[in-house]
């Protein structure tokens, strides 16, 4: 694999110290192997890969180590907000257009060890979203929810333009910022300590775990924690009916430093990272995996 | 094809399905809407109109009408029972989302449906504009990535296209995949399509650059009823239609006769102006209003009346400047009634003349000959009646053009009027307004006309018979004395091969006169190559008019012929203009300061290199000379009657070349060429009448001469090239100037201008600086004395070919 060298000193207007980051490496992932992959999320070891197969049809596990490519669903929608859960089982959505027309939307847990999948929150109307907690996952539904036996631990999540944040068992409920069309993509950090996610119209917000706003860090989406100090994310622009550009951009937590790790041209996006490995995937489905080195 | 049989038993079965379940659930379906675009920035549409200005966000922008429309969306699918998402609430830019973030409120919803409302453009000129919505899923139009996008789309289209007040071009709602309509992003298609979990689609309800249709999108109530109509679509996907016990109304009041302007582009009812602040009565069965509405001042004729109950209405509409109207309408449940209406204008007094053009009297100034006769009105008028009560004496053809929303009648002479006549224009007084009332009497008035009423050509290439290189670029080139109109100078002129196929021409390089110029020209290099030995025709419209608007008496046409001039051909080389250092220039002692640079260039025949003269003359009155001389002659000898070919690339400058011989003692002597009247390079031949019989002569070089051309716009300035000179021992292609054994003089000239020729000359034609014809005389010479000075052309026909020259006439 040849290494790409680049390196960006960050020259942005947000800039407070001179930071130098160097992309070690970035390289395309499953070249000739499979075909459009959207929607990747690393595990928490940066060891597996969860994508869909399609645009936003069925979803796939790959693994690093093993060089092998699973099959998890064909559903639609499955690729969409998959989940690893802290032992390895998979959490994901699927969909199906039933009565009246409505969508009805299943909670399904795809167990590593046997490598099949569960139905493990019937079907329902509304919304049905893996609730990621750091003891372990569940669903939130709009009707129903799942609890995992162990609780959640500590877990984030949003709807509308509410964070609920659960801490010990305790779920808290903040507005941290206004956002007339709501929150998305929220995260907490390696450590457990912080909070990041996307409020449309304001971009991302950095919070502690009482809600308190730490930082904002601009109109970035698909917020995604690189390590306690620094996110990834997607600077995608478009002309109200199509992308005209996408890039990944590297962001300090605190705000201060910002760079981008791709050109704008490169149409890349849908950035998740996890154990300084990035992987991101291209407006035609070209999955690369990327790694970096921070010089403080 | 697998695929499509898979994908069309889906939609099948989904169909099947829908119908089964409909009406079948309780829960509420719950709607996504995104109004597009936003922020009043790059990426939202701002389409300028009567009364605002670019950048106006009170104007038309996209992101304000498809809110107009989404809010009543929302608003009518919550009286309806539906659960309402909106993707935005104000329109500012920090409203204006990311499409991937839209999606991803949309996924994280939960929401059934997605509809992402806009409306269109064509992205072209103003002639091109059109009228009718379409409808967007994701995938190819046979095969749609989710089923249920597909449906959802089909069943909106009917609400949509059902719209009756605003004009259709084409009267269908087009469904479309966004791969199969947007084929170069390839499977990108749109953003808020991508990874889109619910039943989604794109609507373009209209095109918000059909400029009627950008004045109704500025209607908030005609914004509200394409909202209603997407609550039918909704209410049709998820079987709930007729659930809802009001109905709405909807009109478009309008002139029933004026006429709209200023827009290109207008279907049907859109020709006819809108009725703005008409009051609006909506009238119940017991004689009680139940609603008004104004139409507002923005030139859309829209009136709205919702949630109206069941029943029989009367609708009445009133304008001080209107009569009155009632007329009966019916209202259904859940349905939309739609009124297109005419009002009849109240005009008070008779028709008039308010003023009129061209105004003249005697001892004025006499009229432009092609000036248009223009009545001004006090009222619209009957525009059939009026054209058929105008009477020209003597009689003009010509053309009515009605402007000012009929108030002003422009007729245009087909052809130019005669010269020096005057004219009698009188509109009789059956002449009526648009409330059909005559005038009280006719009017008349008369105008005098000038003494020019045509241009005329001052030089043409190629002209009838010229020969051609074939290669691409060749230059074509019209000149007349007054400047051309410069707009779309170009589409004048045509050049069609033998099976009567148009060429191009190379667009980016063609070349206009423009102000300043000392005469009307335009330039045109063909595109492509000419195939040598075939034939052509240089035509030019009759239309083509200087910037007086003056025209062609008739169409002109050329016919020539494409040859290779650098073609092999017999003799020795005497000169090849490789090496520019082999030649010198040098400005000949006159008192017209001239000057004169050799440079070596690729535009050649033959070898690497061919060498070019560029050249000035300080004045157009004084004659000049500069010479282009061999510093080594080649030692082939010539002798008279022996014949010398060149190879030259001519300027169209009308300056003459002279071929230059020198003796043994170094005495020169000139053999004329003749004017280089043409363009591109020619192969010249000249049988050698000048040199001295039993004298031995080597070709020297070139003397290019300006003649004592008082009043020629040409020959200034310019460039020639040359390439191979040779002794021939063939008959060339052809002579410089034709037959340039003509001979003009005396040159200037006060009685008799005379013609000689080794042949018979058939008749001799002067033609003045404008290209008009003076003099023409069957003969070999032409009579001056009553001619004016000045710069003439005098072309001599002489068997069959003519050779024009050009003279001055001096008293």
């Amino acid at each position: 694999m040849k290494k790409i060298l680049l390196t960006m000193v960050g020259g942005f207007a947000l800039v407070a110290s001179a930071q130098q980051v160097t992309v070690t490496s970035n390289s395309r992932l499953l070249k000739g192997v499979e075909g459009p992959a959207y929607y990747p999320v690393l595990n928490s070891t940066g060891t597996q890969l969860l994508f869909a197969s399609g645009d936003a049809y069925g979803l796939k596990i790959y693994d690093f180590a093993d060089n092998v490519v699973n099959r998890i669903s064909d559903e639609p929608g499955a690729g969409i907000d998959a989940t690893f859960n802290a032992n390895g089982d998979v959490y994901y959505v699927t969909q199906k257009v039933g009565e009246g027309n409505l969508v009805y939307r299943t909670g399904m847990r795809f167990e590593k060890a046997t490598a099949k999948s569960e139905v493990v929150l019937e079907a329902q109307h509304g919304y049905v979203r893996p609730d990621v907690g750091t003891s372990g996952n569940g669903f939130k539904g709009a009707k129903k929810s799942l609890a995992p036996s162990k609780g959640v631990g500590t877990s984030v999540c949003v709807q509308g333009s509410k964070l609920f944040i659960t801490t010990n068992g305790v779920t808290k409920e903040y507005t941290p910022v206004e956002s007339y069309a709501g929150y998305l993509w929220a995260s907490l950090s390696p450590d457990g300590k912080k909070v990041a996610f996307f409020a449309a119209g304001k971009g991302i917000v950095v919070t502690d775990l009482n809600g308190k706003v730490l930082s904002m860090l601009g109109k970035y989406e698909m917020p995604c924690w690189y390590n306690n100090d620094y996110l990834v994310a997607q600077n995608a622009k478009d002309d109200g009916h199509q992308f005209t550009s996408s890039q990944i951009m590297l962001i300090k937590a605190d705000g201060s430093f910002k760079t981008n790790l791709t050109s704008a041209t490169s149409m890349s996006m849908q950035p998740t990272s996890a154990a300084g490995k990035i992987v991101y995937t291209t407006i035609d489905g070209l999955l690369y995996q990327m790694t970096i080195n921070i010089n403080e | 094809m697998k695929k499509t049989i898979f994908t069309s038993v889906m939609l099948l079965f989904v169909a099947v399905l829908g119908l089964n379940l409909a009406n079948a659930s309780t829960d509420k379906p719950h709607v996504y809407i995104n109004p597009g675009h936003g922020g009043h920035t790059s990426d939202d549409r701002n389409v300028v109109v009567y009364p605002y200005v670019q950048g106006d966000t009170m104007g038309f922008w996209e992101s304000n009408s498809n809110m107009y429309k989404c809010f009543a969306l929302r608003e009518i699918l919550w009286k309806k029972g539906y659960k309402v998402t909106v993707s935005r609430e104000t329109n500012t830019q920090d409203d204006d989302l990311a499409l991937s973030t839209i999606v991803s409120l949309c996924n994280n919803s939960g929401a059934d449906v997605f509809y992402s409302i806009h409306s269109n453009a064509t992205g072209q000129g103003e002639g091109a504009r059109v009228n009718f919505p379409m409808g967007f899923f994701r995938g190819y139009t046979d095969q749609p990535e989710n089923p249920w996008c597909k449906i959802l789309t089909e069943k909106l289209a009917p609400f949509i296209i059902g719209n009756k007040c605003t004009v259709w071009s084409s009267n269908s709602y087009q469904v479309w995949g966004d791969w199969n309509f947007q084929p170069s992003w390839g499977t990108q298609g749109y953003g808020v399509l991508r990874g889109n979990r619910t039943s989604a689609m794109l609507d373009e309800g209209s095109f918000h650059d059909y400029y009627p249709e950008t004045y109704r999108l500025l209607n908030k109530e005609y914004c509200w009823v394409e909202g209603f109509n997407f609550s039918r679509g909704a209410d049709s996907f998820f079987g709930r239609s007729g659930n809802f016990d009001t109905g709405v109304i909807m009109g478009n009041v309008r002139d029933d006769r004026l006429p709209r302007e200023g827009i290109l582009v207008m279907y049907g009812a859109d020709k006819r102006q809108p009725v703005n602040e008409a009051l609006v009565k909506l009238i119940d069965d017991k004689g009680t209003v139940v609603q008004t509405y104004t139409t507002d001042k923005n030139y859309n004729g829209i009136f709205v009346f919702k949630y109206v109950a069941p029943g029989s209405y009367t609708v009445e509409i009133s304008n001080p400047h209107y009569e009155t109207m009632t007329l009966p309408v019916e209202v259904k449940a859940d349905d939309a009634s739609y009124m297109n209406i005419d009002l009849k204008r109240i005009r008070e007094t008779p028709p008039a003349v308010v003023s009129y053009s061209p105004v003249w009297k005697e001892g004025d100034a006499p009229v432009r000959c092609n000036e248009p006769i223009v009545f001004q009105f006090n009222w619209d008028m009957d525009t059939q009646a009026t054209e058929e009560a105008l009477e020209i004496t003597p009689k003009v053809d010509g053309k009515f053009v009605w402007e000012d929303t009929n108030y002003r009648l422009v007729f245009t002479p087909v052809d130019a009027y005669d010269v020096d006549t005057e004219y009698t224009v009188t509109l009789k007084k059956s002449a009526k307004h648009g409330g059909g009332v005559e005038m009280p009497e006719d009017f008349t008035f008369k105008f005098k006309t000038a003494d020019r009423n045509h241009i005329y050509p001052l030089a043409v290439y190629p002209s009838d018979g010229d020969q051609v290189h074939y290669k691409a670029g060749a230059l074509m080139e019209f000149r007349t004395a007054p400047l051309l109109n410069a707009f779309n100078l170009s589409t004048y002129f045509h050049v069609y091969d033998k099976n009567g196929e148009e060429l191009e021409f190379s667009k980016r390089t063609i070349k206009n006169n423009k102000a300043g110029d000392p005469f009307g020209y335009c330039k045109l290099p063909l595109l492509k190559e000419l195939v040598p030995g075939e034939e052509y025709r240089l035509v030019v419209d009759k239309t083509l008019c200087d910037t007086a608007g003056l025209q062609l008496v008739e169409g002109k046409e050329y016919k020539f012929t494409a040859v290779d001039a650098g073609e092999a051909k017999d003799g020795p080389v005497v000169a090849d203009f490789e090496a520019v250092a082999d030649y010198v220039a040098t400005a000949k002692e006159s008192d017209n300061a001239a000057t004169a640079k050799l440079t070596a260039v690729t535009d050649k025949l033959f070898g690497s290199k061919a060498v070019q003269l560029a050249y000035t003359f300080a004045n157009y009155d004084l004659c000049g000379a500069v010479d282009v001389r061999v510093a080594n002659p080649n030692a082939e000898v010539f002798a008279a009657g022996d014949e010398l070919g060149a190879h030259i690339w001519g300027d169209m400058a009308y300056n003459y070349l002279d071929a230059v011989f020198a003796d043994g003692n170094g005495n020169e002597v000139a053999e004329p060429l003749g004017l280089i009247n043409f363009h591109g390079w020619k192969y010249v031949t000249k049988k050698l009448t000048s040199l001295e019989a039993g004298k031995a002569y080597k070709f020297v070089g070139y003397t290019l001469r300006k003649g004592p051309d008082a009043e020629t716009p040409f020959g200034l300035t310019g460039t020639v090239k040359f390439d191979n000179v040779l002794k021939s021992g063939t008959s060339g292609v052809g002579e410089l100037n034709q037959v340039s054994h003509v001979n003009v003089g005396p040159n200037p000239a006060s009685d008799y201008l005379v013609a000689t020729a080794d042949a018979l000359i058939e008749k001799v034609e002067l033609f003045n600086a404008n290209g008009q014809l003076v003099a023409v005389n069957p003969s070999n010479f032409v009579n001056v004395a009553d001619i004016a000075s000045g710069m003439y052309v005098l072309k001599v026909y002489v068997s069959g070919q003519v050779s024009s020259h050009k003279v001055v006439v001096k008293h």
